[in-house]
């Protein structure tokens, strides 16, 4: 009752908050508050951490970037209004949100509980492709890769490349016919990995809000799966995120939700970046009152979110939201690097370290290469990505901020748009029958798993 | 160092910082120093906003001071160099080119779209900007109206893909594909797919683009 009575209350904020264009919503409510309240909460770091460890700061962080999802609201792009709420409403979305959440069925069950910074408990951890374009025949193969992996509490799917031998056009009749084709592989990779009810982050093949619906429902994905709605950069949404979550708060379906501020992008710098991230993650569980929020963000050029000067600004939104919220925040390893090179190890690895001790919930990725080289995903990332997040629970942001220091000294050569070290696909890197990675790619793991041992004291 | 070149790096700076005032002001002297409107836009405008995408393109600065200094560009156009052009009747500055800008059908993202019209603004282009979600249909009934030299379409998600095929079987239905460039950028394009529409180019960057469609007009 109380959810339908906050979706009302959201789809009449679409219909009735004032009209505003696009462009005047960039500028006079995104990019010249964000730099007002970086001088009025005077948020700054020292240009050479990468991970902070100011409660202080993380508090005037949290303090801008509530002002900003005060002041700012979303804008709805399909209706040109400006949502907004009152700060009684947000006091109680943020009051009201949960706190853990139990996701999947029967005996693959996997617990995600808010945390504070470095507080040793428990990280839940979702490995998968996150949408990486992989042909049909990989499907299963390169999904199994991830379910098979126990250090995963679950899965997130990649999406196909076309569907039954035809393209997959949003908005088609296709994006319904490719999202039951994404059932039906799901189904086979949980199975045959002999974890049926683990849940599956879906429906990646659904950028408008047909493919989602029409695949959750009867035989096809559960409520107990990870539904997704993201805020367009930046804080906008529209219809068909909307129409998805109207269906997602009657169904009952875990909401997983995600913003990508853009790091060069109206909200400018890592500061700025900061700010906007804590009032997306506010303003996501606002529009869509899902259990997970994630922050992305994305580098303007390079599209990933592991470039150096970004950490400290994740690290301290984080570390704000979770000191003063009990949302259930995540990271999303999405780097330059892709499989089969040490980039895409020292990238994710550096991100868990940065978000685990700074409190997140739940570690999620890899998104290998930026997400958009095909098949370009292995299952091999995300274990290692495990296997440091497991290792930074026992961490402090001080004793984790000299190594996540000299892992971006290691990848940072790499952080360029010419000549990204974006490795090999799937099928280079497994043997796609056995599902088990080929020797090179196996011998380059076990070589960073053991410096990370031998350099930084971490055993993986 | 001639004096223009003093004046260009100090129109830079007033760029950066955002001051409309000062740019106007600075422009308004120069031109009463007996400088064609036209020399002042070629040796002082350009290079600076060819610098400021520079330092874009590698976030030495970001977009908001690129937006900041577009409009201060802008006001410098519509209070001095337009007006001064039209009183000594000489001839205007030249648009480097038109390129028709959209996000294809399905698709709402429009961030890095946004940046390429912007680099392409601020590198002289003349920019219709027909925002996301736009169906083959219009790219290119828009294209013909505008009588537009490049067409340049943006997607992130690799299921709005076939949109932009539709843009080719249009034009070849048309039988108008010779009359434009096309272009396309996104994270869900890449080059080989560029390559097997039949494109002239593909950019990964705004930088990229800006570049391949000054390729295109040389």
């Amino acid at each position: 009752m109380r959810t339908r009575g906050r979706l009302h209350s959201v789809l009449d904020k679409a219909e009735t908050g004032p009209i505003v264009e696009e462009r005047e919503f960039d500028i006079e409510y995104i990019q010249k508050p964000i730099q007002a309240l970086i001088k009025k909460y005077d948020v700054k770091w020292d240009k050479d951490v990468f991970l902070t460890a100011d409660d202080d700061l993380a508090d005037r962080v949290y303090q801008a970037g509530y002002e900003l999802a005060l002041n700012t609201g979303v804008y709805c792009t399909s209706t040109k209004r400006r949502m907004v709420w009152t700060k009684a409403e947000l006091d109680e979305v943020i009051a009201t949100s949960p706190s853990s959440v139990i996701m999947g069925e029967g005996d693959d069950l996997a617990h995600i509980q808010a945390r504070r910074p470095d507080e040793d408990s428990r990280v839940a951890v979702c490995g998968g492709a996150y949408g990486i374009p992989v042909p049909e025949n990989l499907f299963v193969p390169v999904m199994l890769s991830y379910a098979q992996e126990p250090l995963l509490d679950f899965i997130d799917n990649c999406s196909l490349v076309s569907t039954y031998g035809r393209p997959i056009r949003a908005g088609s009749p296709w994006e319904s016919v490719a999202c039951w084709q994404e059932v039906d592989l799901s189904f086979e990779v949980v199975n045959r990995a002999g974890r049926p009810g683990m849940a599956i982050g879906c429906a990646e093949n659904s950028p408008t809000h047909i493919g989602e619906i029409s695949s959750n429902s009867i035989g096809g994905f559960r409520p107990s799966d990870w539904h997704h709605a993201a805020l367009v950069s930046e804080l906008k949404t529209n219809y068909d995120q909307l129409i998805k979550v109207a269906h997602f708060a009657r169904t009952g379906s875990h909401i997983h939700t995600f913003a990508n501020n853009i790091y060069g992008g109206y909200p400018g710098g890592a500061d700025g970046m900061a700010v906007a991230l804590v009032a997306s993650l506010i303003l996501l569980q606002a529009t869509y009152f899902g259990c997970t929020v994630n922050p992305g963000p994305t580098h303007a050029n390079l599209s990933c979110d592991t470039f150096p000067a970004m950490l400290p600004g994740i690290g301290v939104a984080l570390q704000g939201l979770n000191r003063n919220t009990d949302l259930m925040t995540t990271a999303f390893a999405r780097t330059a690097g892709g499989p089969g090179t040490k980039n895409v190890l020292y990238e994710a690895g550096a991100l868990a370290l940065v978000g685990v001790t700074s409190g997140i919930a739940l570690m999620e990725g890899v998104q290998s290469a930026v997400g958009v080289q095909q098949a370009h995903c292995t299952g091999l990332e995300a274990r290692f990505t495990a296997q440091v997040t497991h290792a930074a629970e026992k961490l402090t942001r001080e004793q984790a901020a000299p190594i996540v220091k000299a892992l971006t000294e290691k990848y940072k050569g790499g952080m360029t748009t010419e000549n990204r070290p974006i490795g090999k696909p799937f099928d280079q890197l497994y043997d796609v029958d056995k599902v088990v990675p080929l020797p090179e790619w196996q011998g380059m793991y076990e070589e960073v798993c053991q410096e990370f041992e031998k350099e930084f004291g971490l055993t993986l | 160092m001639s004096n223009l070149e003093n004046v260009q790096k100090d129109f830079l700076e007033i760029l950066l910082a955002g001051d409309s005032k000062k740019a106007v002001t600075l422009a308004k002297e120069v031109l009463e120093g007996g400088t064609a409107p036209t020399e002042f836009f070629e040796k002082c405008i350009s290079p600076s906003l060819e610098e400021i995408g520079k330092r874009f393109e590698t976030l030495d600065i970001f977009l908001p001071e690129m937006v900041t200094a577009a409009d201060v560009v802008q006001t410098v156009n519509d209070k001095v160099i337009t007006p001064a052009v039209e009183a000594s009747e000489s001839e205007g500055i030249t648009s480097a080119g038109k390129v028709l800008m959209a996000t294809v059908q399905g698709d709402l993202h429009d961030i890095g779209k946004n940046m390429v019209v912007l680099m392409l603004k601020v590198n002289g282009f003349e920019v219709v900007d027909l925002g996301t979600n736009v169906s083959p249909s219009e790219i290119v009934e828009r294209a013909e109206s505008e009588s537009v030299n490049i067409i340049g379409m943006s997607s992130l998600l690799t299921t709005c893909l076939p949109y932009m095929k539709d843009v080719f079987d249009y034009l070849d239905g048309k039988d108008t594909r010779n009359e434009y460039a096309v272009i396309m950028g996104g994270a869900a394009t890449t080059p080989e797919f560029s390559e097997e529409m039949g494109a002239n180019g593909y950019g990964h960057s705004a930088a990229e683009a800006v570049a391949l469609c000054q390729k295109i007009m040389a």
